[in-house]
């Protein structure tokens, strides 16, 4: 593997066993899988701001977790800065929570309520022992809150989650990630809670903060006109399966899975003069407890063949760096 | 005449720290068959605004001034069961943010729209059903899923439910509260299409409710910006967009990222949302605006017209 990648995923499957009834269990069914992630690979350069995009229920969240092992996957391989990080034990990934971290979608339900901004932030410190004295902690702490922008420190130290604004409180939880000077961090819908005109500023300081400390982003989103401004490539999943992978650009410009087009063409854009009648494709994303057979999208896609119903497409390049999984192409 | 005329309207929330001036001194003329967006960020005031059109006010607020005239006639002044039975469901209704909590998950589908009918109107129950089976067609469902109980039906079909519902009386104004939100692009288009062709088809007057721009540009004719409780700015859409004039509304559609265009640095509006419980003297978005002079802190801006039903409140245009 090059020195060049922060992360790579090979078939990453992450399955939820679905609860059996008594009966069920009496007549000894097959037990049913959620499959949440079935398959997935991809890399994540060093540096790189990688986008996974797709609708409610697609697996991008589980595919997060499961990278950081916050989740168990059922199978693949993850590789972190070259090493096998899938069946590390407990001490080992502990260390490595150093280096990789996530950032929470709600800052409402992911900052503990009865804990000062001071006692958020020195958890982590404590926890990976990265300070030697109360006094280096505490300018850790000034330092990473300057990093995000609450300033003057002293005025928010000892506040409390509630008497935060809900981008302060994003902005709490994300210095609580940078304290560790992570390499790689999972953004797992960072802006969705908050307000349009906060949400700028918000990414502006990940970014900057990225770029200062070499950090790799995945930032899970369900919004790709966010996507389109942050991201330096992307993936759009489809019932836990990738379905087209490549640059921004060319997911944007120049979408070749049936899927990603009738993304591309549902996204609302901020433009009254713009052609109003356009073709939305109907249905909506079928459960991923017995997903449709062959291409998990047949079902609703306008250039259905015969082949898709059966067979599998795999997620192959077609143009440089341009990955997709469609029979058509 | 405008079908509703919102005059100087202020509800204010009681509590415990004070007032909170949701909607705090509101003037809007809405024409019949205008589809009106209403854009604002959170706690803004917009669904307080919704709410006090429908007379449906939460224990603790309170009328603190001003008038609703729906096609002349003040709606506010009137009782209670009057409006009831004349106004609230018949001629303007509302479809509720959060569809997928807004069904009574224990009753079919089809029986909570025919109750809403039988409460307003003198039909049968059997005949409000079939009522309810083409509304069902109407917003694009199979109109034998009104047997069906809510979780038996998509997000989606949940959402069109909720809009059946709201047509179920023949109203001629409907208040869509973010219609959309919960949902997922590819069904928050189809959703926004179903209303947009029930407008047109209907001959409806809508209000549509969002915290996004991009939603409002394709399905309304109008849009009203709020911030903190006021109306900063309305005018037609493509004004809205093209021409804006109040720097609220400048920041906001800047802000705004699109897919169609090239990637770009985006951009925020530093600071935050005020507090209702405490708004800032003068304009209230004076402490965020980078136009800001002396006069912008002390004294309120006035909201009037500068040309051709374009409503601004900003002192930079006196």
């Amino acid at each position: 593997m090059s020195n060049d990648l922060e992360l790579k995923v090979v078939d990453l499957k992450k399955w939820f066993p679905v609860r059996m009834g008594v009966v069920s269990r009496l007549l000894s069914r097959k037990p049913k899988h959620v499959k949440a992630v079935d398959g997935v690979s991809f890399e994540v350069k060093k540096g790189e701001i990688f986008g996974l995009a797709g609708e409610s229920g697609c697996g991008k969240t589980t595919t997060g977790k499961t990278i950081l092992r916050l989740l168990e996957p059922t199978g693949g391989e993850i590789y972190f800065q070259g090493e096998n990080i899938t069946s590390l034990g407990k001490t080992e990934i502990k260390n490595l929570r150093k280096k990789m971290q996530i950032v929470y979608q709600d800052p409402y339900e992911s900052l503990n309520p009865r804990m000062t901004v001071y006692d958020i932030i020195s958890e982590p410190i404590d926890v990976h022992k990265l300070a030697d004295s109360p006094a280096e902690k505490e300018e850790i702490i000034y330092d990473v809150l300057k990093d995000v922008e609450l300033v003057p420190q002293e005025e928010f130290i000892m506040r409390y989650p509630h008497e935060l604004s809900g981008g302060q409180r994003q902005r709490v939880a994300i210095a609580r990630t940078l304290v560790m000077k992570p390499s790689f961090i999972v953004a797992d819908e960072p802006i969705s809670m908050l307000d349009v005109s906060i949400r700028a500023g918000i990414l502006k300081m990940m970014l900057r903060t990225g770029e200062a400390g070499g950090i790799s982003y995945i930032f899970v989103t369900h919004d790709l006109a966010y996507a389109r401004h942050i991201c330096d490539r992307g993936a759009i999943m489809y019932l836990g399966k990738i379905v087209e992978m490549g640059t921004m650009d060319a997911l944007v410009k120049n979408p070749l899975h049936p899927y990603t087009v009738a993304l591309m063409t549902a996204v609302p854009v901020p433009d009254p003069r713009l052609e109003k009648a356009r073709a939305i494709i109907g249905g909506e994303v079928p459960t991923p407890i017995d997903p449709p057979s062959g291409c998990r999208f047949h079902p609703r896609c306008s250039k259905c063949m015969e082949t898709c119903r059966e067979g599998e497409p795999v997620l192959r390049e077609v143009e440089n760096g341009h990955y997709v999984a469609c029979h058509k192409i | 005449m405008p079908i509703l005329d919102v005059q100087d309207l202020r509800m204010y929330y009681s509590t415990l720290k004070g007032d909170v001036k949701a909607v705090d001194g509101i003037n809007l003329e809405i024409e019949k068959r205008e589809a009106i967006g209403l854009v604002g960020e959170s706690g803004c005031g917009k669904t307080s605004l919704a709410l006090t059109i429908m007379r449906l006010f939460p224990y603790n607020a309170r009328i603190a001034g001003g008038k609703v005239l729906f096609e002349g006639d003040d709606i506010l002044g009137i009782n209670e069961k009057r409006f009831d039975s004349d106004y609230r469901w018949k001629r303007l209704s509302y479809v509720f943010q959060g569809a997928m909590n807004a069904l009574n998950p224990v009753f079919r589908v089809g029986e909570q729209i025919a109750e809403a009918i039988t409460l307003h109107e003198d039909v049968e129950k059997e005949e409000a059903l079939e009522r309810a089976r083409d509304l069902f067609k109407l917003v694009g469902i199979d109109p034998e899923r009104v047997s069906s109980y809510p979780h038996e039906l998509s997000g989606g079909m949940k959402q069109r439910a909720m809009i059946a519902m709201a047509l179920a009386c023949n109203p001629d104004f409907i208040i869509a509260d973010e219609p959309t939100t919960a949902l997922d692009v590819i069904v928050q288009a189809q959703t926004l299409q179903v209303i947009d062709r029930l407008r047109r088809e209907l001959g409806l007057t809508m209000m549509l409710i969002t915290h996004d721009l991009s939603v409002v540009a394709q399905t309304c004719t109008t849009c009203a910006i709020m911030y903190a409780g006021k109306v900063a700015e309305y005018t037609d859409i493509n004004t809205v967009f093209e021409e804006p004039l109040h720097p609220y509304t400048k920041a906001l559609t800047s802000a705004f990222p699109s897919i169609k265009e090239e990637r770009r640095e985006l951009e925020s509006i530093r600071g935050a949302p005020p507090n209702l419980l405490d708004p800032p003297t003068g304009c209230r978005f004076h402490p965020r605006c980078p136009y800001s002079m002396d006069i912008c802190t002390e004294e309120e801006p006035k909201y009037k017209d500068h040309g051709g039903r374009h409503y601004v409140a900003c002192h930079l245009l006196e």
